[in-house]
This record gives C-alpha cells, structure tokens and sequence, in this order.
C-alpha cells in the first residue's frame, strides 16, 4: 500500500463493491475503482492484488479462471454470499465513521 | 458439499502461472488502455508497468502467498475427504448390515484369537525381563555327560558355586539361590510359602532393589548371621495389610522369628517355577527371601548338587567369553581333581531359560493362528469381492459425477479401514478373554502367566494388522472394479452386474486356499489330539483312581542336618503314616519324595557288589524315592519281584533297598535274579554300607507320560531320612474327604507338621499334561473355526456360481434335464474347488508338520491315517457345502428365469 493513503479496509471496502454487480477480473476492478474515485484514490495498481488474494482467502472472494471479453483467459473474482453479507456490514460501518467525521469537521 | 466430495480438477494449479498469467493480463490490458489514449506500444507498456508498481518484487510476493495458500487448502480438502470417506463408509455400511455385521465378526474372530496367542507369545517371549538389563543375566549350570553321551543340565554344589565366585572374572554379580518353603504364621493362620534362600548379591544380579526397606547385606549371609528376611510384594499386602512399619517387625518362619528387613516391588517374584527345571522344586512364585548360608564344609561340598546359579556379566565381556572363561575353571578343577569325568559349567542366557520351554509350542501357536487369521481375511475380501459386483452401479455413478479413480479408490481403502478397525476393536475385547480362558488352560506352567496382559506392543501388533487388512482389503476391492466399464454400467441398467470370469477366479482361489490352509490346521490338530490319546493311554506305573496326595514337611530349624534331626523326622512320618493307614475310608497310605509325574527327581549314584568299579560318574545311577508307610500298596505300584518294604526294614541295622524293573534290565545280565543281590548306594548319608535289594517294582513315570523309563531305587525313610514327603492315600470314596482325617492324625502325632500342594493324584495327572493339552485345545479350536470359516466361504462361492449361472440352468431344465442333474453339476463344481484345495492343504502339512515333531509321542508327523481322515473329512464337509446352493438351482423355475430376459 505504500505511496497509498487508502487504508486497507477502505481498499477492501472498495474492490467488494466493485463485484458486487456480478464477476470481475482484476483489471477491471482496477478501473473502476481509478474511474468511480475519479482518480481522487490514487491506489497503486500493484496493491490491488495482494489484497484480492487476501480476500479470496478469507472466503470473501472466489476466484475463477474464465474468457475474457477480450478473449484472454483471466482470473475473475466473484462475491461469496460471506463476501456480500461482509460488503453490507462494512458499508454500513463506514458510513456511521464518515458520518460522524464529516459531522465533527462540519462543527469547527 | 458433494460437488466437493467429487471434485477431480485441482482447484489450486501452479501458483507461479497462476499469478504470472494474471499479472501479464493485467499489465496488457493496462498497456492497450493507454495505447488507446495515443501512446506508441513501447510507452504505453512502460506507463502500465510504472503504474503497476514494483511488478518484480509484487510478483514473487503473490506467488509465495499463494503457494501457501494452496498447500493449506489441499490439507483442508484432504482432511475434508476423509471426514467425508469416513461418514459415507458408515452409511454405505448400515446400509448392507449383513454384509457389515458378518465381516466385522469374521475379523474380529481372527483378529482377537491371534491377538490372544499374540498376548500371552509377547508376555512370555517377547517383552524383555522385569529386570535391569537382561541380556547380560545368565543361569549358571553343570553339564554332565553320561555314558550315552547325553548331556544335561545340573544344579551346582556349594564348593561348584563357591569356586566360580573365587575364580571367574567375566561377572559382576554372581549368586546361588535354592527353594527352601518356610511354615509362616505360629497359630491357627499357619501358611507354608514358597520361598529360596538366596546369596545377597541376587538382587544385584538381577538390578532389582527392595520397594521398602534395604536388600540383604553381606553379613546376613555368614554363618550366625542375623536372621532376616525379605518378602514379596503380595505376601507384604495379603498377610501385612500393606504397612510400611512391616520392616523391622518379627516374623515367625517355620517356627523360628526372622526380622523383615525389606519388601520387593509388584511383579518381583524371582525364581518362578515354570522358568526353571521342575526338579529343583521351586513354587509358581517366590515370595520370601533369606541369605543363603555356606559354612566351611559347604565350601567343600562338590557332591550335593542344590543350588541354582544366576550372574549378571561385566559389560565389556561378550557371553561366549564369559562361557569360555567358566569352561577353563571347570577344566582346571578337573585336572586336579578327576580328570576322567565329563563335567562343564554351561551359561544359558535368562531369558532362554525362562521360555525355552514353551518357545516352541507358542511359536506353532502363533503360526496357527496366523492361518487363521488370513483364512478369516480371505472370507471377508470373498465377501468385499461379492460386494463390489454389487456396487459396480453405485461406483459408476459416483465415477459419471467426477469422482476420479484415485478418489474412488481412496473411498473404498477407507471404507475398508473402517470395517478392520470395527473387527479390531471387537477382537482386542475378544482376545482380552480369551487369553484368560488361554492361560486357564496351563495353570503353573507358563512361565510369566501371572502377568500377562495387553500392552503397547500388542496394540501395536493390532493396529499393524487392521492397517494391512484394511489397506489390502481396499486395494484388492478397487483392483476389482472394472473401471473401464463404469461407464457402460450405467447404461445396461444394472440388472445384470454379475462378477466377471476373473474375478470369480480370484474368489475361487481364495476359498481354494481357505480350505487348503484349514486343512492343514485340522491336520495338525489331528495329530496332537492322537498324540494325546496315546499319551493317556500310557501306563504311569500306578493307579491315579482315589488317590489322594498331600505335601507334608516338618520345619528345619537352621541347617540341614540330617544326621542331627534324621531319627526324628523318620519316627514322625512313619508314625503318621501307619496312623493314617489304621484310619477308617483309608485303604492304604503312604509317603514318598518324590511323587511321579510331579516332575521332582533326585539321583544318586550307586555300586553293584561283585562288579568292578566304574569309573566316577560312569557308574550305575538311579533316582532315588524316600518311601514310608504302605506306599506301594497305595499308589498300587506292582512289586513284581521279591516283597515291598514292611516293619522290618525299620530296624536299626536294616539296610534294605528296591529297585524298578528298568534298573535290573539295565544293570543287571538277563535272567538274573536281583532280588537278594546287593548295592553299596552313594546317596546315602550313611555311605558305604552295602544294601539288599528286597524287592522289584514296575517302572514308574517320574517326570512325564512320554519319559523313558529310567533306573530307579527305593528306600525306607528309617535309613534315609527326609524332612519333606508328599502323602499318597488311597480312600474307598472321594479322595478328597480324607484331608481333615489326614490333618488330624498329622498334628496328633506332631503338631510342627505343615501341609502343602493337596491335591487328588488325577490332578497331578491332568497336571503333568498340561502343555500338550494347551496345544492340542487351542490347534483343535483354530482348525475348527478354519475349517467352519472355509466352508462359508465355499458356500458364498457356489452360491454366486449358481446365481450367475441361473439362466443356463433353466435352460438345461427346459431342455428336459433333471434337477438330480442340476444337483450333480453344482456338487461337481464345488467340489472341484475342495479337491483343489485339499491337495494343496496334504502338501501344505506335509512340508509342515514336521515342526510339530517334538510335541508328538509316538505318531509320525506324516501319520497316515491323520492325514487321510482329516483330508475326508475336508471333503466331505467342502461337498456338504454345496448342497443348499445345488438344492436351490435344482428348483430353478425354467419359465421365470427364461422370460426375466
């Protein structure tokens, strides 16, 4: 995560919304995160990995080797129902956090 | 969870591709995403690798993180599987019980009757002394060889002993030990205990220290010594109550107080009778122990041979230096002393003396068994070759859904482990009880008996045997799977899955085996069951009917002393044995010192007058008895020469003697007349006189029902007394009912009179052919349950052959043969196999037998008619076998199995 001030939680917050719509290769959950963060994270392309891999161990992701739409084989990562009752909790957490820090910096 | 079960493709494929493929996707995807932005190739690849990040050093960290991955989750799936092997073996199991429950009983049948045999071989042979190193504890013996060159082993005297002690280097410890019974209690509670006086460096020898208190010190062994004694672990409990303050407390030993200076841990009960030579007349267990006491004269004394020897070896000297050191001092001995006589000190390892004995027997034992064991595997892999027919079906489907051939075959391994392991803890109970029952058999001549038990090695020997019967049992089930055709199983709808032509095959040949092997048990059993019969058919030389024999012996307050106390010991038995002759319900009455078939000998040597003399040691030798009272007429020992002695050999100046009918026909040229001939015996305390040989009795068997006859003498205990004579009493009724009689006339005419070992003289019988029926019950008890086994197994097999040929046989019904035809075809079939297999089984035990030709009195290893009975016996029963199958097929209706296509 280095050169990142993503925190790894938001990280992992973010690439379990990005497949919470269906399967995605690692590249495409890259972009995605860069296009709906409007570049604003700047997540080095290189972390991405280790923390799917990490998911994916902790039952949260599975993985699969399918075609790609450019005809490639690559590896998708799907949500697991652990992944998405995680993605639910995680999200409601982070909104209580944010919440109450827009909260306090709004007050000063 | 299913899929899991199933799955066939590794879901964890090669951690470096698997990253180096998804890092390269990436990288390229990135790559073109910026060319599509307008940058040239080389740029666009440069800015995806640079927006990546440090691609080398996160690439090798991913694939280190998944290499890990991955072995865990192949553990986990591994894990997972058995879990799931073990649940669906128990389902599909409960799912076949008669299946379940007669493999699980025919193992557990085989597995706890070699466990049994397992057990008491491991106690007896296997499992190392109670002592600290064992393997450098010798028993110390002297080797004689007579005339006719046999040589055998005998006791040392205490001049032998003392010699060693002075002049052999190769032991640390060396001591002598001999049985000596004390009289415990001084009342009411009156007990007499086996016992042996022992030189203190015995506990040195054997590495054993007293649990409380201290061994014997070296003065206790001097003569005046203090008298002190050590007793056993159980004497300590049943008598003592187990109270530590036992040491130093005063005990009564035969009249005489002794101080308690130590108790010996459990278990510690060194010499037990069954591990040394029955003569020397030690107890089952030792459980009092006093010093040994040699004074001047015994150090002299090269003529009584009594003592026991044992020593433990320097460490550094190997046992046949220690046997060549002990065989010189012997040689130097001689050399000064008698150079003509064939004498040797022999070292027989502790262990060897303590089973050699029985070594042979528990070894063909375990053989048997063993035999037993694999007839019982055969009869369950028959039955799993049965089964996997059965489940082809259930194995395809599990095979269309994934499962690969290893998968499948690991199932059935397991399931197969599943069912040895169940058979294996039913016989580990089985065999629990059945080496009681075992060891009931042989009361007093197993050496160790009273400690054998289940320990790690044997559980050890049960795990290996589950683990190879399961593993074999899978392995031989998946080989019969026929792989190449699960998938067309399917398809026909498995109706008809029948087993293959190899299949059937294999079957055949196991059963053909089982009967063979049975075969060759029964053969063996056969010739030890003939062998007993004309063991007991042998005559001992007296009649065992309503004989009643009790020890009796008077206490030996300090040394033997023969001639001090002789007079006396003899005016007491001769009294009390003409008391109990007078006696109502007595028929007769009398003493001796060595009971027959008690295995108790004594030997002297002697001198015929008007020969000239032998050489030492080459001369006449005989076992002599010490008799009282109307000995002969009790026992019924017929005098077939001359009288049997009577009050006149009680006098004074009576020096009278009888021999056996072996010892004239050996000493004696044919035709004389022995009877008024006379005999100077050296045995004798009172040696030199010469002695008349007033009668002749028949030969007695002394040791065992198969002895040789041997040279024996007889002498009245007024010329050569003894303090210790075993009663013999024949009553008119049950044997038994005379022991109060005999105790009260025993203490009427002197109440230090202590009695032991009451028994009737059919026990003592009974008792003499202890181990021959131990093998011969436990052979007959395997071979029964072998041939029983083999022929279920028999049965299984025609019953399939039958089933699978239904169709051709309504067919042959149709055509118009008859069901005695049918019956024929069958019974041929069988007993096609049974043929086989008995003529496996005849050239099995011929090759075999001949290691039970030790065992067997007067029947030859290959003895005909054993031979011929037990193979038509075979037969028979293998073709008996057949019929219910054969009787089924018979009744086969031809319109039901024709149409059913």
């Amino acid at each position: 995560m280095a050169g990142s001030d993503l925190y790894t939680g938001t990280l992992e917050l973010l690439i379990l919304k990005a497949v919470s719509w269906g399967p995605r290769h690692g590249y495409a959950i890259g972009r995605w995160i860069r296009e709906t963060t409007s570049e604003v994270l700047v997540v080095q392309e290189g972390a991405l990995y280790p923390a799917l891999h990490r998911l994916e161990r902790k039952g949260l992701l599975s993985e699969e080797w399918r075609q790609s739409e450019t005809g490639r084989q690559a590896k998708y990562y799907e949500l697991t129902p652990t992944g998405r009752t995680h993605l639910r909790a995680e999200r409601k957490r982070w909104e209580q956090y944010s919440g109450a820090v827009a909260q306090a910096l709004a007050t000063v | 969870m299913t899929k899991k079960t199933f799955r066939i493709t590794d879901s964890h494929p090669d951690p470096k591709r698997d990253v180096d493929d998804e890092v390269a996707f990436h990288l390229e995807m990135r790559t073109r995403e910026f060319i599509e932005q307008g940058m040239s190739a080389e740029e666009a690849r440069r800015k995806a690798a640079a927006s990546f990040g440090d691609v080398q050093s996160i690439r090798s960290d991913l694939r280190a993180d998944r290499a890990h991955r991955n072995d865990e989750l192949r553990r986990r799936d591994w894990w997972h599987g058995v879990q799931m092997d073990v649940q669906y073996a128990f389902r599909s199991l409960r799912k076949n019980p008669v299946f379940a429950l007669a493999s699980i009983a025919t193992l557990a049948l085989g597995i706890g009757a070699t466990l049994a045999v397992f057990t008491v071989v491991n106690g007896v042979l296997v499992r190392p002394l109670p002592y600290k190193d064992p393997s450098s504890i010798a028993m110390v013996w002297i080797a004689e060889t007579n005339k006719e060159g046999v040589t055998s082993n005998l006791p040392l005297t205490s001049g032998f002993f003392n010699d060693l002690q002075r002049d052999s280097r190769s032991f640390e410890h060396l001591a002598a030990f001999r049985a000596w019974s004390y009289l415990l209690g001084g009342g009411a509670d009156d007990e007499t205990i086996s016992g042996a006086r022992v030189s203190p460096a015995l506990f040195d020898v054997l590495g054993v220290r007293p649990l409380l208190g201290q061994p014997f010190t070296r003065e206790a062994a001097v003569p005046g010594g203090p008298r002190v004694v050590i007793i056993s672990y159980p004497l300590w409990q049943r008598r003592f109550g187990g109270k530590a303050s036992i040491v130093g407390q005063q005990v009564s030993l035969s009249r005489e107080s002794f101080t308690v200076v130590g108790v010996m841990p459990p278990g510690f009960a060194f010499p037990r009778g069954a591990e040394l030579p029955a003569p020397f007349g030690f107890g089952l267990r030792t459980d009092i122990w006093t010093p040994l006491v040699f004074d001047s004269t015994d150090l002299q004394n090269y003529g009584t041979m009594n003592l026991s020897a044992v020593g433990r070896r320097v460490a550094a000297v190997a046992p046949d230096a220690a046997q060549s050191e002990v065989s010189s001092i012997m040689r130097r001995f001689l050399a000064q002393v008698a150079p003509q006589m064939k004498l040797d000190y022999r070292l027989v390892p502790l262990s060897d003396q303590a089973s050699g004995k029985v070594r042979r027997s528990l070894l063909i034992l375990l053989g048997s068994v063993l035999f037993l064991l694999v007839i019982a595997c055969a009869n369950v892999a028959s039955l799993l070759v049965a089964r996997a027919t059965s489940r082809q079906r259930e194995l395809a489907v599990r095979a269309a859904l994934g499962a690969g051939r290893g998968r499948i075959a690991r199932q059935l391994v397991t399931e197969n482990l599943v069912l040895a392991s169940a058979g294996a803890v039913l016989g580990v109970a089985i065999s629990y009880w059945a080496t009681k029952v075992m060891l009931s058999l042989v009361p007093g001549s197993m050496p160790r008996a009273d400690d054998i038990g289940l320990d790690w090695r044997v559980l050890s020997f049960a795990a290996a045997v589950t683990l190879v019967a399961g593993v074999i049992f899978g392995v031989a089930a998946a080989y019969t799977v026929r792989w190449t055709r699960l998938s067309a199983e399917l398809h026909s709808g498995g109706t008809r899955t029948t087993g293959g032509h190899g299949r059937r095959l294999g079957r055949q040949l196991l059963v053909t085996a089982e009967v063979a092997l049975s075969l060759m048990l029964l053969i063996g059993a056969a010739l030890l069951t003939r062998s007993f019969v004309r063991l007991q058919q042998v005559q001992p030389g007296f009649d065992p009917s309503n004989l009643l024999t009790v020890g009796v012996s008077m206490p030996i307050a300090g040394r033997f002393d023969p001639v001090r106390d002789g007079p006396k010991w003899s005016a007491s038995f001769n009294q009390a044995t003409a008391r109990i002759n007078q006696a109502s319900g007595v028929v007769a009455a009398g003493a001796i010192s060595s009971l027959p078939l008690s295995g108790i000998l004594e030997g002297g040597g002697l001198r015929i007058t008007g020969r000239a003399p032998d050489p030492p040691g080459q001369g006449p030798h005989a076992q002599y008895n010490v008799v009282s009272g109307n000995y002969f007429r009790a026992a019924r020992v017929p005098v077939i020469a001359g009288r049997a002695f009577d009050l006149s050999d009680d006098a004074p100046d009576a020096a009278s003697i009888m021999v056996n009918r072996e010892f004239v026909r050996k000493y004696f040229p044919a035709g004389t007349e022995a009877v008024g001939q006379t005999v100077t015996p050296t045995f004798t305390f009172t040696s030199g006189r010469l002695h008349t040989i007033v009668g002749v009795v028949e030969n007695v068997k002394q040791v065992s029902l198969d002895d040789d006859p041997t040279p024996q003498v007889y002498v009245p205990q007024s010329q050569l007394s003894y303090p210790g004579l075993t009663f013999v009493v024949r009553t008119a009724g049950d044997p038994l009912t005379a022991v109060p009689l005999l105790k009260r006339e025993l203490r009427a005419v002197d109440p230090t009179f202590s009695t032991h070992d009451v028994r009737t003289m059919q026990d003592v019988l009974d008792h003499s052919l202890e181990r021959q029926r131990f093998s011969m019950t436990l052979i007959g008890v395997f071979a029964t349950t072998a041939l029983v086994l083999a022929i279920v197994g028999l049965y299984g097999v025609i019953a399939l052959i039958v089933g699978q040929r239904k169709r051709e046989i309504g067919v042959r019904l149709a055509l118009g043969a008859r069901p005695a035809d049918v019956v024929r075809m069958v019974l041929t079939e069988g007993s096609r196999l049974s043929l086989a297999g008995v003529a496996l089984g005849v050239i099995g035990a011929l090759a075999l037998t001949r290691v039970l030709g030790s065992m067997l009195y007067d029947v030859s290893t290959t003895d005909t008619v054993t031979f011929v009975s037990a193979a038509l016996i075979v037969l028979i029963v293998s073709t008996a076998a057949g019929f219910g199958p054969a009787r089924r097929a018979s009744r086969v209706d031809p319109t039901v199995t024709l149409r059913s296509d």
